[in-house]
């Protein structure tokens, strides 16, 4: 009887204990155990366990999902002006983005640390302008746009970071003459030059700068990544149209059984640089490997690669035949013994290239159509199926068989494992990110959203949980764990060290220097100052306002009638933009952020006098106004 | 008169020190708040909060005062008080009184510091009510919204417009109570300490009932 009890007691037990554990998962969004309804619903009030990077190809920015919930939670612009914001309409933004209005945006590369993501960055490629792109993840703000990379031409292989972010690259798609100038396009074989990038990444604030270039056969470099571990200071591109076509790609560029990825000794090209073996084009120093020898190879591949994934422990390099059923392993060992040796069955321009079955693993027949490859933390790795719509799981190692299938909607490009490309993948989830949508969501025309399914695999089978429309267009994602990002909410004001910053109400004010007019202004709950603003007709009006809150999600807007212009600032935060007085009358201006309970209250007006009438070089508000602002900021 | 000047005994003594020691960190470092406010709003889940110490003001000043501006609330701000600059002064002062005190031995001495101690916590206490008081009723006719006058909760929990807002003593206000407790306890420890040593002396015989 006794030991009865007792027994009945520690089942009980356990079953609390359990109970509390599992709940302990769920309030971390999303539990291991139960429904794919249960798996994906994170409680109001609660938050997801990972942040979702995903481009957002032509239209030029970066959507934020939270996962498992797969909920968009904004969207950061990059290459493309958003105007609610007023990213490319202030002054610091639009300088960044050098009078472009569009990029396409395809590859998101979280900066690392030892191989694993560190949450301090994030890069992303705008392909046909071969640009590279900073967000800071502190603030999750556009904070360096690099480029037009000279002599890359569209930037598909790009940026794919370095194990330490020492990195990140670039390559192009498509050939041009190098340096670009008159030639014929059917001279492509002798006029027309591929070009790889090595874009240095200072560590500490994350600026690119110029590396080197590397001149290279003109083939249609197509991806990337980089090697770790054993294959640490490596880097690797696919290319397609080996057969050098210039018409008709479609056909021409799919006839040879072979075409290559190339392996780059990125320390030996950045050494024969810093030696002068270089020659200097458009400002870009580019090495000619007919001239300088052994930091770059070639080793075959079959039929049209895209996709060139390293598995987590840097032995594998697993290249998708985009043509062909199967991914082709490559031993990194191999490789390097048979560089090593020389053993080299040729050279393409130059570059020296390896023997296949040299440098083959294995071959792993995963279906048709492989795109892309992923992997987890148990030794298994993902390839999504174009053409075959789905994601096929199969063993790291021998056997190196296909253990599980899993149907995606529709027609699969990229797909994003949580932590999927770093040497600890967490192997909770993987999302298949697909080009088309068709009849998966609620119809809204002819443009079609794009489509996404969450898939889990913690499980022995991958579990569909969830399908979600995105918007136009995301290639590759990034998934990283939510609990090593730390965004800052509010911008400090005591580190605002913007030009423009003025931070008591004694320094607002208008100044004019000839028809230049500088408004040094302040905004705070629920007002402008200054909030009359007068100029003459032809004047080039700055306005410079700092929002003086530092209060959670207290941004105001400011936002001028019939124009153009508008810009929010955030908490603590100083932004210019600029606007002319072009006709003569009053024009509103009002805080198109809904920041207070008098929030209709924050306007202003301009007048604008006629061309020429008496102005004051400099106006101040008045001292009621300043005492009112101050007696407001007097406890900081 | 002569019980005043009488001296304490060693345990008394150790009391009143002990009393000192508890003042310490109230007026060398201001590092425990004597006062508490908690607001909460809907669209503050986690709270605002202020934190008054012997000789500032801390916590979200500026988040409240940002709010309170619509109600024509004059600004909290610490360099308003002149409290700030005498409180850690005087509060240094009863220790020193009480250190002294237990030092000596001094009745008069350690009941002179209690009652002006005592004195001290009464002042204090109503000045802090007749700030808020000052807070809730002064308000700019100018303002934005206009609020019946009030008086926020001194002490305990009170609903104010979208806020409520808690008022509680800190930890500062703790230790000062315990260091005013110790006078009394000292009082009757010394009396109790007379009763027992009388009591056994009269059990003994030393001393004629």
């Amino acid at each position: 009887m006794r030991r009865g009890s007792r027994f009945g007691i520690a089942v009980a037990l356990a079953v609390t204990l359990g109970a509390v554990v599992a709940g302990c998962v769920a309030t971390q969004g999303g539990g291991a155990a139960g429904s794919a309804a249960e798996k994906v619903y994170v409680k109001p009030g609660e938050k997801d366990a990972y942040y979702a990077f995903l481009s957002g190809g032509h239209h030029g920015n970066v959507y934020v999902y939270g996962i498992p919930s797969c909920r968009h939670i904004t969207t950061i612009p990059v290459f493309t002006p958003e105007p609610a914001v007023g990213y490319g309409n202030d002054e610091e933004s639009k300088a960044m983005l050098g009078g472009y209005t569009w990029g396409d945006a395809h590859h998101p590369g979280l900066s690392e640390t030892d191989g694993d993501y560190d949450g301090r960055w994030l890069f992303i490629n705008d392909m046909p302008n071969a640009r590279i792109a900073r967000i800071d993840l502190k603030d999750f703000k556009t904070r360096q746009i690099y480029g037009p990379i000279p002599n890359i031409s569209a930037a598909h292989a790009c940026p794919f970071p370095t194990p330490n972010t020492e990195y990140v690259f670039a390559a192009s798609r498509f050939s041009v003459p190098v340096p670009n100038r008159g030639v014929k396009v059917e001279d492509y074989a002798k006029d027309f030059k591929g070009i790889i990038a090595g874009i240095k990444v200072d560590p500490k604030s994350g600026e690119m700068s110029m590396g080197f270039e590397i001149q290279m056969p003109p083939f249609d470099w197509d991806l990337s990544d980089a090697g770790k571990g054993p294959s640490l200071g490596w880097q690797f591109f696919t290319c397609y149209n080996s057969e050098m076509a210039y018409d008709s790609l479609e056909i021409k560029a799919s006839q040879n059984e072979m075409d290559y990825f190339a392996a780059v000794d990125w320390r030996a090209a950045q050494k024969a640089v810093d030696e002068g073996k270089a020659t200097t084009i458009n400002g870009a120093p580019v090495l000619d490997p007919q001239k300088v020898k052994d930091f770059v190879y070639l080793i075959p591949v079959p039929k049209s690669p895209h996709g060139v994934d390293v598995d987590p422990s840097g032995q594998y390099v697993c290249c998708s035949g985009k043509l062909q059923a199967e991914v082709s392993v490559y031993s990194f060992a191999k490789i390097k013994a048979a560089i090593d040796a020389k053993k080299f069955e040729g050279d393409k321009m130059g570059v020296p290239t390896l023997k296949f079955e040299d440098c083959l693993e294995a071959k792993v027949p995963v279906g048709l159509g492989p795109l892309h490859t992923q992997f987890d933390n148990k030794g298994f790795a993902y390839t999504s199926l174009f053409l075959d719509s789905q994601i096929a799981k199969w063993k790291v190692g021998p056997p190196w068989n296909v253990v599980d299938k899993i149907d995606v909607y529709y027609s699969i490009g990229h797909l994003m494992a949580s932590e999927g490309d770093t040497r600890h993948p967490t192997g909770d989830y993987v999302v298949a990110l697909d080009k088309l949508s068709k009849d998966r969501y609620l119809s809204v025309g002819p443009t079609h959203p794009e489509a996404a399914q969450l898939i889990d695999l913690r499980g022995p089978k991958m579990e569909l949980l969830y399908d979600f429309p995105t918007y136009l267009e995301p290639h590759y994602a990034q998934m990283i764990r939510a609990d090593k990002l730390h965004p800052i909410t509010v911008y400090p004001l005591a580190e605002n060290d913007k030009p423009g910053a003025i931070k008591r109400a004694e320094d607002a004010r208008i100044e004019r220097k000839g028809n230049r007019v500088d408004v040094f202004g302040l905004v705070v709950r629920s007002h402008f100052t200054p909030d009359i603003v007068k100029v003459n007709q032809g004047d080039d009006v700055y306005f410079h306002w700092t929002n003086l809150e530092q209060d959670d999600d207290i941004a105001h807007g400011f936002g001028i009638l019939w124009s153009s212009k508008n810009m929010q600032i955030e908490p603590g935060e100083t932004k210019t933009i600029r606007w002319t007085a072009e006709k003569t009358g009053i024009n509103p201006f009002y805080c198109s952020n809904f920041c207070s309970a008098l929030h209709q209250e924050m306007q202003g007006y301009i007048e604008v006098r006629a061309k020429g009438s008496p102005q004051a070089a400099i106006v101040r508000p008045d001292a009621k106004t300043i005492a009112e602002i101050n007696a407001l900021l007097a406890a900081r | 008169m002569s019980y005043l000047s009488e001296k304490f005994r060693p345990t008394e003594r150790g009391l009143i020190l002990f009393a000192a020691v508890v003042l310490l960190p109230v007026f060398f470092l201001p590092v425990f708040p004597i006062w508490h406010m908690h607001l909460r709003a809907p669209q503050y889940p986690e709270g605002l909060n202020l934190a008054i110490y012997t000789n500032t003001i801390r916590g979200d000043v500026d988040k409240i005062n940002m709010l309170n501006h619509y109600v024509g609330m004059h600004a909290i701000t610490a360099a308003d008080f002149r409290e700030f600059s005498y409180m850690p002064q005087l509060l240094t002062g009863f220790g020193v009184l009480a250190l002294l005190a237990g030092l000596t031995g001094r009745r008069w001495l350690a009941m002179l510091g209690w009652l002006a101690f005592t004195g001290f916590a009464v002042y204090m206490f109503r000045d802090y009510v007749l700030w808020l008081y000052h807070y809730g009723h002064d308000l700019d006719p100018r303002a934005a919204i206009k609020l019946q006058v009030f008086t926020p909760p001194v002490i305990g929990f009170k609903q104010m417009a979208n806020f409520k807002v808690w008022s509680y003593p800190g930890l500062g206000t703790w230790l000062l109570g315990v260091a005013w407790a110790l006078g009394p306890i000292a009082v009757l420890a010394e009396r109790y300490g007379r009763s027992r040593s009388r009591a056994h002396e009269v059990a003994s015989g030393t001393v004629g009932a």
